[in-house]
């Protein structure tokens, strides 16, 4: 007998499970409750270490561990061949994943494989009394949110955006890690890896006090990054400072950035774009400076204030004990 | 070098869209429309691959006859050729259904190197067309790329990680997707412009062109279904405007951080 499950895609980050696969297995947990499935942590690799135990403690009641020697790095082919297998035995009725870049690259050839449906950035997940997932995905950049049902085949299949939910340690003394070798043989993968530079950052969607900087400020990022630092706050920036390789993706707010949770940002030379101000929505206390009076930005701030930024950063450095 | 195949789309401009919370739809009148813009990005860039490396790039694109004209900006920027792909059985086409049509057009088109999108829209936002065709057509993927070599018959490219980005490489033909704001589009050229629109031939193929089955395209194709739409409620921001010099403005900025403390 097949039992209906929720998986949830635990995406590796060397020896941690990344935090939105902590945050969305604290959802999943929920749904379970709700509709009386087992929630299953599903992770790829070829050494389990702790990462089961820390699933476990975290709204998982099953860990599968898939091991492969071939599964000790991330590629899109071997991922979704090993996952199609696994999903193919079990027949899960969700499966959802971190809408970080893996994620998407991962669900969207799985999603094409399966023949099944995949919502993107998911910001809200519930179980409908029918019995479906219904997901709510927004839509250009954070005008709409589409409720979005996936009835024609299973897994239902979810994306979900970073920073949304919130990770709980849910104690769970009976829960098992099932190891499962599966001997892919040979590698699938066409794209060969030739480089990798990372760094590690710490999760902007978590930071309690951010400092934002946008085009309006593109010639004064030191002194906005050293203004943060000052005030025990950390960095963000808009797309374009991104785009311009000025700052790391890592600090950009945003559709396709973070979505912040700070209790309060303070935000340089912004205009207040669609794409940006999912960024802050769930933000207590937005502060703007904006030399344009009729700037859209203001309409989402707590407090609007008029000036040029170059002059205004100065005097909040040495206010801020800046020597 | 073979064909370069790049899809794009039409949105419609964000700023522009209003949602009606009387008919639970967005209110379309008056909107202007424009070529996606990460689409935009990817056009350049096979522009510049093939100034470099030789051959043609073709457009394509799903949506209604009136993105014709969109089209032919694309050709006037120095795409060799557009195809739309415009037929009723095509509407309300999810990711999938969307990829399934995109896939037939570019194994119609054929004898082609490289397919090249946008990381995602600015209407759908979902990003999962270019995996989901690279899936149908049976080809590698490499998402979220700055940068692209061609170096013989293989592909390197940059693409952005978590915390970073790696050189990857595979054969070709390969599915690329390109990253928002990475080059400078060009501008479309006044004369190929005055061309396009008066000589240019846009191809258009339905779905019996295509020769794909109608359940595997539009509505019936899909395996999601949009159950509403809502507006995306945040909440309302007190909008306190602080007056008075920029030292004033300055303090009334140290305290309200005092306070949050
Ligand atoms: C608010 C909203 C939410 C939605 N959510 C979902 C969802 O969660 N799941 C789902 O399956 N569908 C969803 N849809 C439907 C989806 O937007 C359409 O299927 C659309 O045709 C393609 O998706 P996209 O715009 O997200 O494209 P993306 O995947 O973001 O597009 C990436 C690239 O693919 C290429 N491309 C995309 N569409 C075309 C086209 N028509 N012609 C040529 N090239 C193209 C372009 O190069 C583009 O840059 C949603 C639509 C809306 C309005
Ligand atoms: C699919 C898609 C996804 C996107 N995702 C994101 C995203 O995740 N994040 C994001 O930010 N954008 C995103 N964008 C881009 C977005 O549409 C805007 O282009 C971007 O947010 C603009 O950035 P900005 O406000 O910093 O710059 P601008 O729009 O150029 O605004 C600069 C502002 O600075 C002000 N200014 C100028 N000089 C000064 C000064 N001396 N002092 C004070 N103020 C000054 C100006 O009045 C202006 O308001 C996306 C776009 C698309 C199409």
């Amino acid at each position: 007998m097949n039992r209906k499950e929720i998986w949830v895609y635990l995406e590796r980050n060397q020896e941690e499970i990344e935090e939105v696969s902590l945050e969305i297995l604290g959802k999943a947990n929920e749904l379970g409750k709700k509709s009386g499935m087992p929630v299953v942590g599903v992770v790829l690799g070829n050494d389990p270490g702790d990462l089961g135990n820390i699933a476990l403690k975290h709204g998982a009641d099953v860990v599968i561990f898939l091991k492969d020697p071939l599964l000790e790095s991330y590629s899109t082919e071997d991922y979704t061949k090993a996952l199609f297998e696994m999903i193919g035995k079990r027949t899960p009725e969700i499966f959802l994943l971190g809408a970080t870049y893996q994620g998407r690259d991962l669900a969207g050839r799985l999603s094409a494989r399966l023949r099944t449906g995949l919502t993107a950035n998911v910001v809200s997940l519930d179980i409908g009394e029918d019995g479906y997932l219904l997901s709510g995905v927004p839509g250009y950049g954070s005008k709409v949110l589409a409720e979005i049902v996936c009835v024609r085949n299973k897994p239902q299949m979810s994306t979900v955006r970073p920073g949304i939910f919130n990770k709980t340690v849910i104690p769970n003394e009976a829960g098992i890690v099932e190891v499962v070798d599966i001997d892919l043989k040979d590698s699938v993968s066409r794209v060969k890896v030739l480089s990798r530079k990372v760094e590690k950052h710490p999760d902007l969607s978590r930071a309690e006090k951010v400092v934002i900087a946008g085009n309006g400020v593109e010639g004064n990022l030191d002194m906005v990054a050293r203004l943060a630092d000052i005030l025990g706050a950390r960095l963000g920036v808009s797309r374009p400072i991104a785009d311009k390789g000025k700052a790391s993706r890592e600090l950009q707010v945003g559709s396709t950035g973070y979505s912040l949770n700070a209790k309060l940002v303070l935000i340089f030379g912004v205009s207040g774009a669609e794409h940006f101000l999912p960024g802050i929505a769930n933000c207590q206390t937005v502060i703007s400076i904006n030399v344009d009076r009729e700037s859209g930005i203001f309409e989402y701030s707590d407090y609007c204030i008029v000036a040029d930024a170059s002059k205004i950063i100065p005097i909040l450095l040495k206010e801020g004990g800046d020597r | 070098m073979r064909n370069i195949i790049v899809c794009i789309k039409i949105v419609p401009k964000a700023e522009d869209m209003n949602f009606d919370p009387e008919t639970r739809t967005m209110k379309r009148g008056g909107v202007e429309n424009q070529i996606n813009e990460a689409d935009k990005n990817a056009i350049e860039l096979s522009l510049r691959i093939k100034e470099k490396s030789g051959g043609r790039v073709v457009l394509l694109s799903m949506g209604p006859p009136f993105f014709d004209q969109y089209l032919k900006i694309g050709i006037a920027m120095g795409a060799d050729d557009a195809i739309l792909l415009s037929d009723r059985l095509f509407a309300g086409a999810d990711t999938f259904a969307t990829s399934a049509t995109l896939s037939a057009a570019v194994r119609k088109i054929g004898d082609y190197d490289l397919v090249l999108c946008g990381e995602e829209t600015s209407d759908g936002g979902t990003g999962q067309v270019p995996s989901q065709l690279a899936e149908l057509l049976d080809l590698p993927q490499m998402l979220f790329v700055s940068e692209a070599d061609i170096d013989g018959n293989s592909v390197k490219a940059r693409r952005t990680i978590k915390g970073g980005y790696e050189t990857v490489e595979s054969g070709m033909p390969a599915v690329l997707s390109i990253e928002l704001g990475i080059n400078q589009p060009r501008f479309p050229d006044f004369r190929r412009k005055r061309w396009a629109d008066k000589e240019f031939s846009l191809t258009v193929w339905s779905a019996s062109d295509l020769g794909i089955k109608p359940e595997l395209t539009g509505t019936s194709g899909s395996y999601t279904i949009v159950k509403r739409l809502t507006e995306f409620s945040t909440h309302q921001r007190q909008r306190i405007s602080v007056a008075g010099t920029v030292e004033q403005q300055a303090d009334k900025i140290m305290e309200i951080l005092r306070e949050s403390r």
